[in-house]
């Protein structure tokens, strides 16, 4: 049996990141856990990328180049998301989603 | 040098960002002018190539006749989204321009990329520039909790798409070993891995183009947005949203789109009546425009059914039609919104008795969204039915045509609050700018024209069936 982990290994991991991301971005309340989990899910994306470049696609670089791209949109989307909810903070001293309900018919 | 229209934009977009900081504060008016420029601009260099064929960057950026017909859906779309902001009074003192004209510009630059891309790594990168600075454009007015609230869920749901979709896409690379549209299409089998791939990807359709299971992001953003830029995500973003089904449907997937039609009846009847019966119930104007919205995506896609020919240039001259109306609809609610600050159905009362012009035109455009017949709407529909019809599908016809039915019931409580409904205590005139007075006067020609006169649909149809006889080979 040899010990060095294969793709199927690899991709469990990276859906086990990626199911846990899902599990964050359902069950918590604040919103900056739940970029976290976004985040998780999306970098769980970019290490998909590289595991089928290295063992589906070998001679080119087409997945770690889609890596990088997804890490830098992921980084934009963060800062993005970031600065909202400082802007929500300050005017409701809290970034709690399950309050955000201002808005009905 | 046919990529000149995306230069020009992203070169006006840097120079309006650059100019503001070195800029006089009262300069700062020549910056929707010089927006609207570039994209006027743009248009027209899109118009004089409207039936070119070319390929640039080894194939990854390509330019057909329905790349540039999409192109000028997204340039008209963004040109009246700065002339609904021009000389708008609420609206100045909220915003810093630069940096709005400059996001503006820029989600422009993606739309159009998107559209032109042809492997995954540019079509995602594209479509992430056109849906992430839309974000901020959300949550704009600084302090404003409704906007601030619009702007955290547009946010958290637009990435979380984004992960959806790029999970798809990494499990399509995994199922092909390549980024290009071409060959993972070719390379399709229908393998469990394949089908949790495809609606991964068709989750992160529906969220751009609010389909409905995926739709739930719409209301509260359309309703808590700045006006204008509730206009921008109902007619430019969710054309952003067509070209990126167009990607992956006719692009991608378009030898096996046959075998799906079942799954875009289904979309479209889900989304059809969904947003047609949620909007009934609605008071605030920006809300009610949002589910009149979810139910229009839901008659666009019904061209997707079969595939046949007409499907493409019938979707495109909707979206063509839909931007005018759209457009028209929210100058009267963006308008109205200036003047007074109020955007609840309940507030059009009398509008008829004060300003019979406007009420007008906000009666015209709802009666080609509902599809009353010399209007363009009806003219659109008509050739998405019978897309419908060819196919064979006389139920959704059906289900379209009843939801059609329902739609005038609640497009016409608007008019009845406008025209039946006496005004409040007080109610005087409102004055209109002269821009707006434009911006209204080419949107109505565009929902009473665009219709009655052929040509456009003539020329749609004979630009893109060329393209796709060659194409796709049909």
């Amino acid at each position: 049996m040899s010990l060095v982990p294969g793709l199927e290994h690899w991709f469990i991991l990276s859906t086990l990141f990626f199911a846990i991301g899902l599990y964050g971005v359902l069950s918590r309340r604040s919103a900056v856990g739940v970029l976290i989990g976004v985040e998780l899910m999306l970098n769980s994306t970019a290490l998909n990328f590289v595991i089928f470049n290295r063992y589906l696609a070998t001679p080119f670089l087409d997945g770690a180049v889609m890596m990088i791209f997804v890490i830098a949109v992921a980084a934009a989307e963060a800062v993005l998301a970031m600065a909202i909810f400082v802007q929500i903070f300050r005017s409701r001293h809290s970034v709690d989603i399950s309050t955000m309900t201002e808005m009905r018919y | 040098m046919y990529y000149l229209p995306e230069l020009v934009i992203v070169a006006a977009g840097f120079f309006v960002l650059i100019s503001d900081l070195f800029m006089p504060k009262h300069h700062r008016k020549y910056l929707p002018p010089l927006s609207l420029g570039a994209a006027a601009i743009a248009i027209g260099l899109l118009l004089a190539n409207v039936n070119v064929a070319a390929e640039y960057l080894g194939g990854r950026f390509v330019i057909s006749p329905l790349t540039t017909w999409f192109k000028i859906i997204f340039l008209l779309g963004g040109a009246f989204t700065v002339l609904l902001t021009w000389n708008s009074k609420r609206f100045e003192r909220i915003t810093a321009p630069g940096e709005f004209f400059s996001i503006l510009l820029f989600t422009q630059v993606g739309m159009m990329c998107l559209i032109s891309s042809t492997d995954l790594a540019s079509l995602y990168i594209s479509l992430e520039l056109s849906t992430i600075p839309l974000f901020a454009l959300a949550a704009w007015k600084r302090g404003d909790k409704y906007s601030g609230e619009a702007g955290i869920k547009y946010v958290l749901y637009g990435a979380l798409a984004s992960a959806l979709l790029l999970y798809g896409f990494g499990l399509l690379y995994a199922s092909s070993g390549s980024l290009d549209l071409r060959v993972v299409g070719d390379t399709f089998t229908a393998t469990p891995l394949a089908w949790i791939a495809l609606a991964l990807v068709i989750s992160g359709v529906g969220f751009k183009l609010t389909l409905t299971p995926f739709h739930f992001w719409a209301a509260d953003v359309y309703q808590g947005a700045p006006t204008p830029v509730t206009a921008y995500l109902s007619v430019a973003s969710k054309a952003a949203g067509l070209a990126f089904m167009f990607q992956i449907f006719f692009g991608m997937f378009g030898a096996q789109l046959a075998e799906w039609q079942w799954l875009i009846a289904a979309l479209a009847t889900a989304s059809m009546t969904v947003g047609n019966l949620i909007a009934i119930i609605q008071r605030n104007i920006k809300r009610f425009m949002a589910f009149s919205s979810i139910s229009q995506a839901g008659y666009l896609i019904m061209g997707f059914i079969g595939p046949y020919p007409e499907g493409a240039p019938a979707m495109l001259f909707y979206m063509l039609i839909f931007a005018f109306t759209n457009m028209a609809v929210f100058g009267v609610i963006m308008w109205y919104d200036d003047e007074t600050g109020r955007t609840d159905i309940n507030d059009y009362h009398g509008l008829s008795k004060t300003n019979p012009v406007l009420a007008l035109v906000m009666l015209l455009a709802l009666f080609s969204l509902a599809g009353v017949p010399p209007m363009a709407g009806f003219v659109g529909k008509f050739f998405l039915f019978s897309i419908a019809a060819k196919a064979g599908m006389h139920w959704l016809v059906a289900v379209a045509a009843i939801n059609s039915t329902i739609s005038l019931f609640y497009y016409l409580r608007i008019v009845r609050a406008m025209y039946i409904e006496t005004p409040t205590e007080g109610q005087r005139r409102l004055p209109v700018s002269p821009v707006m007075q434009t911006t209204l006067a080419v949107t109505t020609a565009g929902v009473i024209f665009l219709g009655v006169i052929p040509l456009f649909y003539n020329l749609i149809e004979r630009h893109l069936t060329d393209w796709l006889r060659w194409f796709a080979g049909w």
